[in-house]
């Protein structure tokens, strides 16, 4: 995390040995052309369809109005701290909660929180909070509105997490008071007058981190199934199976992989070099390097997903029907860049938020061995699972002679992903 | 006295008996100030010299009267000095420490690890104590001691005992070479005499050279960072949090020992410049 390095996150993790990224890549190739060969030929996962009902009294509890209510007031409360802290608190991401709750609590700590939990922000989210406390006060629907037209899609989202991914890796100074107080400014202004005229829906599409979250939570094991409304335990493939095929998934994806990606690159020497000694100005270059990056996912996508539509001339836009098994490869990404930043930063975040001053990182939690194993880890185990969801969906959608050669593509594409991520490490 | 005040339960003779002898030490204390610098406490502690448990306190002294209080090598307070030439008079002096803080506050107090004051000597004979990293030396004092090139700083305890390591006290020396305004190299005795890994590095017009690249450090090295810029920053490593004063058109050295795994960014805080990655493993 070049870009937070005068803020947040002092060291990085080591680059990783060769070693751990071939053992990855060739376990990658390995589990991909296996799944080609082995996997069930009829589609087996039922989405939203799927799942085990939790008891009814965790159900009710998890759905009841003060759980709702305290779980709004906790959203709010650590959005006004956050903003206190940055009007009134030190400049200084040393001394001040503020950017460590922004870029680790909350983005970061949106993984973990929405893997386990579902789509948690979206219960926090201290401005639906505002937007619901001022339609009661205006006796407005909160639900009300224009209706959101259909091919906005998720677009405003992916947006959003755009800019908020410049503002992170990019920005001249991400972790200032100023740049953060710009953006949630800026954040909030977009949101309000979104919500006040499409109501409360936009934000589902609209609000980067609810888009974020949202998307990550199709992997977690707690899911709430429309058909009932009833909080379920499933398979993440189920879940991951339901993701709506909405205008703008592809990009929101691509930007998650793309920034992600960016982030490691942005690491390397040669490229701080190139930002450093650009005629261009560092902002101006590292914004390039950033919409690069995600260029260069979202054009192997579309490449691949061409060779799809040659394949199998049946399906009209494969571009969003696989675009849900990309989601497990950028949680690998994710994780294999951002773990050991959330264990070390967030409890200094948090010690910062008691009152310590300029508290010392914890020590990591695992050796550089162990960092390694588990950056390889995540990356190969996302590409498990991107691949055994795209398989499923290409069963379903291929006639049965072409579903082997029509994954194919995507098969290259996802190892494509998974090497470029490893190689990422080691740079 | 500190441990009684944590015995509430003393029946009242004791009590008395204690405040007697420490009233009695109190007025030993006191007669003893007339004495050496070593035994000048705050009122009220008496003579904790000999029993500070920070250490093992040797026979042998530092050749003014102070004891050595000797520490294992690791973790051991350190010291380098570099002086420059003031424009207006004297010398500017800046010690470099490590494992060790300035406590003013609590000087004549018990020994801490890593604790107390630095100690300046002109060839041998004491100069002045000093409570933070820089210290002006004005010619006159160096005159008043009887003049002199060879500035020995020594880091101290709160209660006036040396630090030492391996029987020699913790100290580094620089010259005070008259002719020259260039800092004088600081050369080091207590701790290891060359480090591992010496990375030169120079900025100038915004362009660092070399380019900024990686270099592996075995876990537990010393490594020394040589940096020249051709204007005023500030040099930072990061995550070992080490910096130090870039001055214009100077050669400005950081010493530290890489006892952490992990890439580290060394970086200048004016310009922003990265000018070299550390992966230390």
């Amino acid at each position: 995390m070049t870009a937070l390095a005068h803020g947040i996150g002092a060291q990085h993790d080591l680059p990783l040995s060769p070693f751990y990224a071939f053992a990855g890549a060739f376990t990658a190739l390995f589990v991909s052309f296996l799944a080609l060969g082995l996997l069930w030929s009829a589609s087996r996962f039922r989405g939203d369809r799927a799942g085990r009902p939790v008891p009814a009294a965790v159900q009710r509890l998890a759905d009841a109005r003060p759980t709702r209510t305290a779980l709004r007031a906790l959203g709010l409360a650590a959005g006004l701290s956050v903003v206190l802290h940055l009007l009134l608190g030190p400049d200084d991401p040393e001394r001040n909660p503020a950017p460590g709750a922004v870029y680790v609590l909350l983005w970061v700590g949106l993984v973990p929180a929405s893997l386990l939990l579902g789509p948690v922000w979206r219960l926090v989210n201290p401005l639906r909070t505002v937007h619901l406390a001022a339609c009661r006060l205006l006796h407005r629907d909160p639900e009300g509105g224009r209706p959101l037209p259909a091919r906005l899609g998720l677009w405003p989202g992916a947006a959003g997490i755009l800019a908020f991914t410049w503002l992170e890796l990019v920005a001249p100074d991400p972790a200032s008071a100023t740049a953060l107080l710009l953006f949630l400014a800026l954040h909030t202004a977009v949101q309000l007058a979104g919500a006040a005229r499409h109501g409360a829906g936009w934000f589902d599409h609209a609000d980067a981190f609810e888009v974020y979250s949202g998307l990550l939570a199709r992997l977690s094991p707690l899911g709430r199934r429309p058909a009932d409304g009833r909080l379920v335990l499933r398979s993440p493939f189920n879940g991951l199976d339901a993701t709506p095929q909405l205008p703008g998934l592809v990009a929101t994806v691509c930007v998650m992989l793309g920034s992600t990606a960016y982030d490691g690159f942005s690491d390397s020497p040669s490229w701080i070099t190139t930002v450093q000694t650009s005629p261009l100005g560092r902002t101006a270059t590292a914004t390039l390097g950033l919409l690069a990056a995600v260029a260069l996912v979202t054009t192997l996508y579309a490449l691949c997903s061409g060779a799809v539509r040659l394949i199998s001339g049946r399906i009209r836009h494969p571009l969003p029907s696989f675009a849900h098994s990309l989601v497990p490869i950028a949680l690998g990404y994710l994780v294999a860049h951002y773990f050991t930043l959330f264990v070390t930063e967030g409890p200094r975040t948090v010690m910062m938020a008691f009152g310590a001053d300029d508290p010392a990182p914890p020590d990591p939690l695992l050796g550089p061995g162990g960092v390694a194993t588990l950056q390889v880890l995540a990356i190969v185990l996302g590409h498990v699972l991107g691949v055994v969801a795209a398989h499923d969906r290409s069963v379903r959608l291929f006639p049965p002679g072409r579903a082997v050669a029509g994954q194919l593509p995507l098969l290259i594409l996802m190892i494509t992903y998974t090497v470029g991520g490893l190689s990422l490490l080691i740079v | 006295m500190k441990r009684l005040r944590r015995r509430p339960g003393a029946s009242r003779p004791v009590v008395t008996a204690v405040t007697l002898l420490t009233a009695g030490a109190l007025v030993f204390g006191a007669s003893a100030c007339g004495g050496r610098a070593t035994t000048h406490h705050k009122p009220g502690t008496s003579h904790e010299q000999a029993h500070g448990n920070t250490g093992r306190l040797l026979a042998a002294d530092d050749g003014s009267g102070n004891r050595l209080r000797e520490v294992e090598a690791e973790g051991a307070p350190a010291v380098t000095v570099a002086v420059r030439r003031d424009s207006e008079d004297g010398w500017n002096v800046h010690l470099s420490v490590r494992n060790f803080r300035f406590t003013p506050d609590s000087v004549g107090g018990g020994a801490l690890l890593g604790r107390g004051h630095a100690r300046l000597f002109l060839d041998g004979r004491p100069l002045a104590r000093v409570y933070g990293s820089w210290y002006h030396l004005p010619d006159a004092l160096v005159r008043g001691a009887g003049g002199g090139t060879g500035l020995t700083a020594g880091l101290y305890a709160d209660d006036h005992t040396a630090w030492a390591v391996n029987g020699a006290p913790v100290r580094a020396a620089a010259s005070l070479a008259a002719s020259s305004g260039k800092p004088a190299p600081g050369t080091t005795r207590s701790e290891e005499p060359r480090p591992d890994t010496v990375l030169e590095i120079t900025l100038s017009r915004g362009k660092v050279s070399p380019a900024p690249g990686r270099t592996e450090i075995k876990k537990g090295g010393t490594v020394q960072l040589r940096v020249r810029s051709d204007r005023d920053d500030e040099l930072h490593v990061h995550g070992y949090d080490k910096k130090a004063q870039l001055l214009a058109g100077r050669t400005v050295t950081l010493t530290f020992t890489a006892d952490r795994n992990g890439l580290f960014e060394v970086e200048t805080h004016g310009a922003g410049l990265l000018l070299t990655q550390l992966v230390v493993r």
